[in-house]
């Protein structure tokens, strides 16, 4: 009945715009709450949205609830999911590289090995451009630029200790310079480290590819490379592995469950997630929203934590951003 | 003009009667949240957002533009009647406005509130739809060091908000650049101020210290008097409606407010609220009557209420132009874009030109319904003081606290907003004005990353600031404005020396 | 208090100043403590340094004006109603953080508040609360799907 009486507000209120949108019959029970460790909008929440959508309308769970809990690049959503989700087969967290990065440089006492990994779901592939006037033409160019001073080549791109700032220093670091001298302007977002590159105020930018996809295409940005270890369809830029620079760095995206999780439960979960991410409509939200796909199952993406975690630790150790 | 052409397609895809009750819809709604205290344009467009995810991207992001538009009117009614500002951009407003409401003046208030907003948004939504391409060339050259000397133009007006006393007025800007340090820094990743609680490594809210000054500092002060001298404030005296005068001192205020609002809201990071100080600082100065500032001056509401929606409509020049969201509002409205994967940038305008300029014709037609809506509602409003006060002011610290708990659901969020609360209180109690600290808060961190990101660009040499002609002239403003005063009142006493 | 042996003849502007000392030195502590080190240009205690000088020149300031007579006289106010204020409040954050939810924490805060305003029919303005706080929970949470702490009682919906 109550629920009547608010499903009938809603119509009212909106003139019916807000038709309440039931999901196919549920197949299973699942009724879930996922955190996303940020403010509505941004890269995590809306995977942690995408999820709940294709969640609900495979069937794969019953219902699905996103809660944001914003702050510290993750890390205080991570402590708040740690604390309060132990062992509780219900609780799906999101989460990326930048919350690696996060919980090392703001020496958090959490980090993203003391949750249950389920499933890798994407990985965006992270480019490296000049101005367009910049006589800087290939990634040779820009390697050679940067061994012949280091602080005068001036990058620009996202937080500092973030992922743009971690290929910057692997980039400097392949050039032969010290990577502790680089010279990274850390803006708040890909859109004003945007500015600073049309401005012509840097000497390279880094962001992620899809921030910048829209300059990159109309030709005022030369992209010189993409983070990617493969070539992606309808990108121009060729990784850096493929133009003799070992380095790949993907902006990849996970989904955990809660810590202590075993047994049927976690199968449970594991199984929801799996299917979901295999289901048409989730290819179709890839597809929308302009990710790439970087699927791994629950084992392998728990290798790949923990290696990200010793590999991110040890650039950041390298740029002074931890000890 | 090839734009002419564009713009009339546009208004042939927004005049249709269905396209026209999405935008009537969004403009209603748009203000019914916005005028809930505590709840600026920013919470209002994401709670809304969501409302337009089940229609056709067009009537989608036509309802969006009436939202965008509905919200920032909404948002400073109460600033005006209840001195409870729920976003920074109407703090300015909320400064003369609440004492014109105090008066009995509400209703002029209000209305050349929403006229100066249609006027401003008329011109500046008209400057979105022709010199935007112009606009974004020039805005990505304004480089570190540009910012850096408009936080110090910024810096020098704030002393127009400072009351009876500088000292107590610098005090309280120092409040403010006090809390502007808490969290981690930008450009090193090093936290300040943070005691170990990682809560507060994302810094202070602009909108929680605003809103716990303003509002609850308000309720708190009202109800601290209560006993003593009942204060019942005045809904109606003298006509609602605006007179000759109040048109008169009204019209230049809203043309000068848009002029600041428009460029400076279409910078990358030029943001809202410093047009609105600005445009404060201006109209007191030029006013006729400058001794009305300070007890409900009618041009310190039409100038910074024009500011306000102008660079509103400024911000959406980076973000269709560029893709690049320069506030809160503008990030949820790009996550509205996105999720028709519509990608703003340089190619929307040639790719989605439709779209562009069907959104450009929505904003004129929601920003004409605005007026039509709101004027009348004017007395509908005035009235909401003649709540009895122990309801109204419970109603707006619910809907305060409510707009911090959406935000941010955190007990540390909650107690942040008491402690500001009981600050502001004690600062009204003792006559230190509240609006500074609300502006050392957004300047600190601006002018602080400004500047280093000069210094660093050219490896620590400070000559950079003024090597560039542009930040070289802005630095040399902020200087005389600063100095100005001075020589001229030691010119006074010499004169009067001589006579 | 030490400050009464003294003579000043602006109490508030010397506790003004004793906090503004205060915040000076707890900030250039905070500042001498920062490990991140900039490579080029300014390091983030550069501004935190500058802010406490500017405090201590405030703090200094007002020193100076508390043996000055007072230029504004504080008026007479009700502390009562700031406790009553100060209660509702703690009951929204109680409500909040012990999992209570959000109708039960904004009830709280509106009853209390009209109590700080001098009515005392508390039981008709916990109902009043009540109502407004649920209506606001459906208007919120329900049609526009805003997350707000859930308690036992937004359960029930």
């Amino acid at each position: 009945m109550r629920k009547f009486f608010g499903r009938g507000l809603a119509a009212v209120a909106v003139a019916g715009l807000l038709a309440a949108s039931t999901g196919p019959v549920a197949a299973k029970d699942l009724e879930l709450t996922i955190t996303a460790p940020a403010g509505a909008g941004g890269g995590w929440d809306s995977a942690a949205r995408s999820l709940q959508e294709v969640m609900m309308a495979t069937g794969e769970a019953k219902s699905v609830q996103v809660v944001n809990v914003p702050g510290a690049g993750g890390t205080v959503g991570l402590a708040q999911f740690i604390g309060s989700a132990k062992g509780n087969p219900d609780q799906l967290f999101v989460a990326g590289i930048t919350l690696v990065g996060a919980s090392i440089s703001n020496k958090s006492p959490v980090d993203l090995t003391q949750i249950t990994p389920i499933a890798r779901l994407t990985g965006d592939p992270l480019v490296i451009v000049v101005p367009k006037d910049s006589p800087i033409q290939t990634i040779d160019d820009l390697l050679k630029t940067i061994k012949e001073d280091v602080a005068k080549t001036i990058w620009v791109g996202g937080s500092a200790g973030g992922a743009d700032h971690i290929l910057a220093a692997l980039v400097t670091k392949a050039a032969g310079a010290d990577p502790s001298k680089i010279n990274y302007v850390a803006y708040s977002g890909g859109g004003e480290s945007l500015a600073a590159m049309l401005g012509g105020q840097a000497t390279a930018g880094v962001s992620g590819y899809g921030e910048w996809e829209g300059q990159i295409k109309s030709g005022d940005l030369r992209a010189l490379a993409i983070s990617y270890p493969e070539p992606i369809e309808g990108i121009e830029a060729q990784p850096l592995k493929a133009q003799g620079l070992d380095i790949e760095l993907v902006n990849w995206r996970g989904v955990f469950a809660a810590p202590e999780l075993n047994g049927e439960d976690l199968e449970a979960l594991k199984t929801a997630v799996a299917n979901t991410l295999k289901s048409p409509q989730w290819q179709e939200v890839l597809k929308t929203r302009g990710w790439t796909d970087y699927y791994a199952p629950s084992d392998e993406f728990k290798t790949f934590i923990g290696s990200e975690t010793e590999r991110v630790r040890g650039i950041l150790t390298s740029i002074g951003l931890a000890n | 003009m090839e734009s002419i052409g564009f713009l009339i397609d546009g208004f042939a895809l927004a005049i249709q009667p269905v396209n026209v009750i999405y935008a009537a819809i969004g403009v209603i709604i748009g203000t019914a949240v916005g005028v809930l205290p505590g709840i600026g344009p920013a919470l209002t467009v994401a709670l809304l957002l969501p409302v337009t995810f089940k229609l056709d991207p067009g009537g989608s992001i036509i309802m969006f533009a009436g939202i965008y538009y509905g919200g920032m009117y909404g948002g400073s009614t109460t600033a005006i009647l209840l001195n409870t500002p729920g976003e920074s951009a109407s703090v300015v407003t909320a400064l003369e406005g609440n004492r014109m409401a105090r008066s009995g003046r509400g209703g002029p208030a209000l209305a050349t509130a929403a006229i100066g907003s249609f006027v401003a948004a008329l011109i500046a939504t008209g400057g979105l739809a022709f010199l935007a391409p112009v606009l974004v060339k020039v805005a990505v050259k304004f480089g570190p060091w540009d910012y850096f000397g408009l936080m110090l133009i910024a810096f020098v007006t704030v002393s127009a908000t400072f009351g009876s006393s500088p000292l107590r007025g610098l005090t309280s800007l120092a409040f403010g650049l006090w809390l502007g340090l808490m969290g981690l820094d930008q450009l090193s990743g090093q936290a300040r101020l943070t005691f170990g609680v990682p809560e507060l490594l994302d810094g202070v809210e602009v909108t929680t210290l605003a809103v716990g000054l303003f509002a609850i500092g308000e309720a708190l002060l009202v109800a601290s008097r209560h006993l003593y001298k009942p204060e019942k404030p005045i809904p109606v005296k003298g006509s609602i409606w605006m007179t000759r005068e109040d048109w008169g001192r009204s019209w230049r205020p809203w043309l000068r407010g848009t002029l600041l609002g428009f460029p400076i809201g279409a910078l990358p990071a030029g943001g809202a609220e410093i047009p609105t100080f600005l445009s404060y600082n201006i109209e007191r100065k030029l006013s006729r009557k400058p001794e009305e500032f300070g007890s409900g001056a009618i041009e310190g509401v039409a100038g910074p209420e024009a500011a306000n929606n102008a660079s509103a409509a400024g911000t959406l020049v980076p973000l269709l132009t560029l893709g690049l969201p320069t506030s809160a509002t503008a990030a949820v409205m790009l996550a509205g874009f996105q999720q028709y994967n519509i990608q703003p940038g340089p190619l929307l305008f040639t790719q989605h030109a439709d779209l562009v300029w069907g959104l450009v014709a929505s904003l004129f037609i929601a920003n004409v319904m605005l007026l039509v809506l709101n004027l009348p509602l004017v007395g509908l409003w005035v009235r909401l003081l003649a709540i009895p006060l122990p309801w109204l002011y419970a109603g707006i610290l619910v809907f305060a606290s409510m707009g911090t708990i959406a935000a941010n659901p955190s007990v540390v969020e909650l107690l942040l907003l008491t402690g500001f609360g009981a600050v502001g209180f004690l600062m009204r109690r003792y006559d230190y004005p509240v609006a500074p600290a609300v502006v050392g808060l957004i300047l600190g961190p601006l002018a602080d990353s400004a500047l280093r990101r000069s210094l660093q660009m050219s490896l620590g040499d400070p000559l950079i600031l003024v090597h560039h002609p542009s930040s070289a002239i802005m630095i040399a403003i902020a200087a005389i404005a600063l100095i100005a005063p001075f020589i001229f009142k030691g010119l006074s006493r010499f004169r009067q020396d001589e006579d | 208090m030490q400050l009464k042996t003294i003579q000043t003849a602006n109490r508030p502007a010397a506790v003004v100043a004793v906090v503004l000392f205060a915040i000076a030195a707890v900030t250039w502590w905070d500042a001498s403590h920062m490990t991140a080190r900039a490579t080029y240009g300014m390091s983030a205690s550069a501004a935190s340094y500058l802010v406490a000088v500017f405090f201590v020149a405030l703090g200094l300031a007002h020193l100076v004006n508390a043996f000055k007579p007072a230029d504004i006289e504080a008026e007479a106010a009700d502390w009562g109603a700031i406790g009553w204020i100060g209660v509702a409040l703690a009951g929204l954050i109680g409500a909040i953080w012990l999992g209570g939810g959000f109708v039960l924490g904004s009830t709280l805060l509106f009853a209390f508040t009209t109590r700080a305003f001098g009515r005392r029919a508390l039981l008709v303005d916990l109902c009043f609360g009540a109502v407004l706080a649920v209506l606001v929970f459906f208007l919120f949470n329900k049609l526009l799907t805003l997350a707000l702490p859930m308690g036992p009682l937004e359960r029930l919906f």
